[in-house]
């Protein structure tokens, strides 16, 4: 198990009520097991499930069946639909 | 003024490249992120070089309205150091794809940026104008659909909505 740090923006960090925090998982796991593991801490999140993707060592990664490989104090960014410019 | 931790205020990357045209000054990508007005005059002339016949310029406006709906501001965050990679990608895609373009300067404010301001200037100085015509476009158009940044419009109402881009692969708009 690693403790990585999750960062949450726009519309996701509204839902979770918060910006920043540490979770614990198992050093690897799946993006979907991931996303599942932060639903879990904040069922509203599932309301964006389909329009959001992750970010893990600053690359994009969709949700599904991709392994990620996580160390402790890593970065992962959940990420809603992008609206710059 | 107290800032969030992850605020960055103003912040800037410069890359210069070895120039390869004979020309005194080293070809550079400059991408900055600014709670700070957005100064069409800063863009631009960060941009001009002597060699260059063209510098091509792209402004992002905030608009006041949308549906119908009287808008009032625009509110926009960053992941900060993500989008900075991300728009340094766009610099060396540009590079690839138009070779002779000389510098380019990409400025986006972060924070509230109120009606009829700018929120985004893009410029881009190349010898000839066709080049950094196009590279401006591809730019926009890219960093629409790439760079981690987010807008929330906010209405006269007092209501708000964070908008998505139809060009970002997984905006509502894109699901089939």
């Amino acid at each position: 198990l690693v403790q990585v740090l999750v960062l949450y923006f726009a519309k996701s960090a509204e839902l979770a009520e918060v910006r920043s925090e540490n979770i614990t998982v198992p050093h690897q796991v799946t993006s979907l097991q991931l996303w599942e593991e932060l639903v879990r801490k904040h069922p509203r999140l599932a309301a964006i499930r389909d329009q959001v993707v992750l970010a893990v060592h600053q690359e994009y990664v969709s949700l599904g069946d991709e392994l990620l490989i996580l160390h402790p104090g890593d970065e992962v960014a959940v990420i809603p639909p992008l609206s710059g410019g | 003024m107290s800032r969030a931790a992850n605020d960055l205020g103003s912040a800037g990357l410069e890359v210069e490249y070895a120039d390869m045209s004979g020309c005194e000054i080293a070809a550079s990508d400059i991408v900055k992120l600014t709670h700070d007005k957005l100064s069409t005059e800063e863009v631009s002339a960060s941009v001009v070089c002597p060699s260059c016949g063209a510098v091509s310029l792209f402004i992002g406006i905030t608009r006041n309205s949308f549906e119908g709906k009287k808008v009032v501001e625009l509110e926009y965050e960053a992941y900060i150091p993500m989008a900075q990679s991300e728009m340094k990608k766009i610099c060396l895609d540009v590079r690839q794809k138009w070779p002779s373009v000389k510098h380019i300067s990409i400025h986006h404010r972060l924070g509230v940026v109120p009606v009829a301001e700018a929120s985004v200037i893009i410029a881009i100085s190349s010898p000839h104008r066709s080049e950094s015509l196009e590279a401006v476009k591809y730019c926009i158009d890219t960093l629409k659909a790439t760079v981690p940044i987010w807008k929330k419009e906010i209405y006269e109402t007092e209501d708000y909505s964070w908008k998505e881009n139809k060009e970002c692969r997984w905006a509502e708009s894109r699901q089939k």
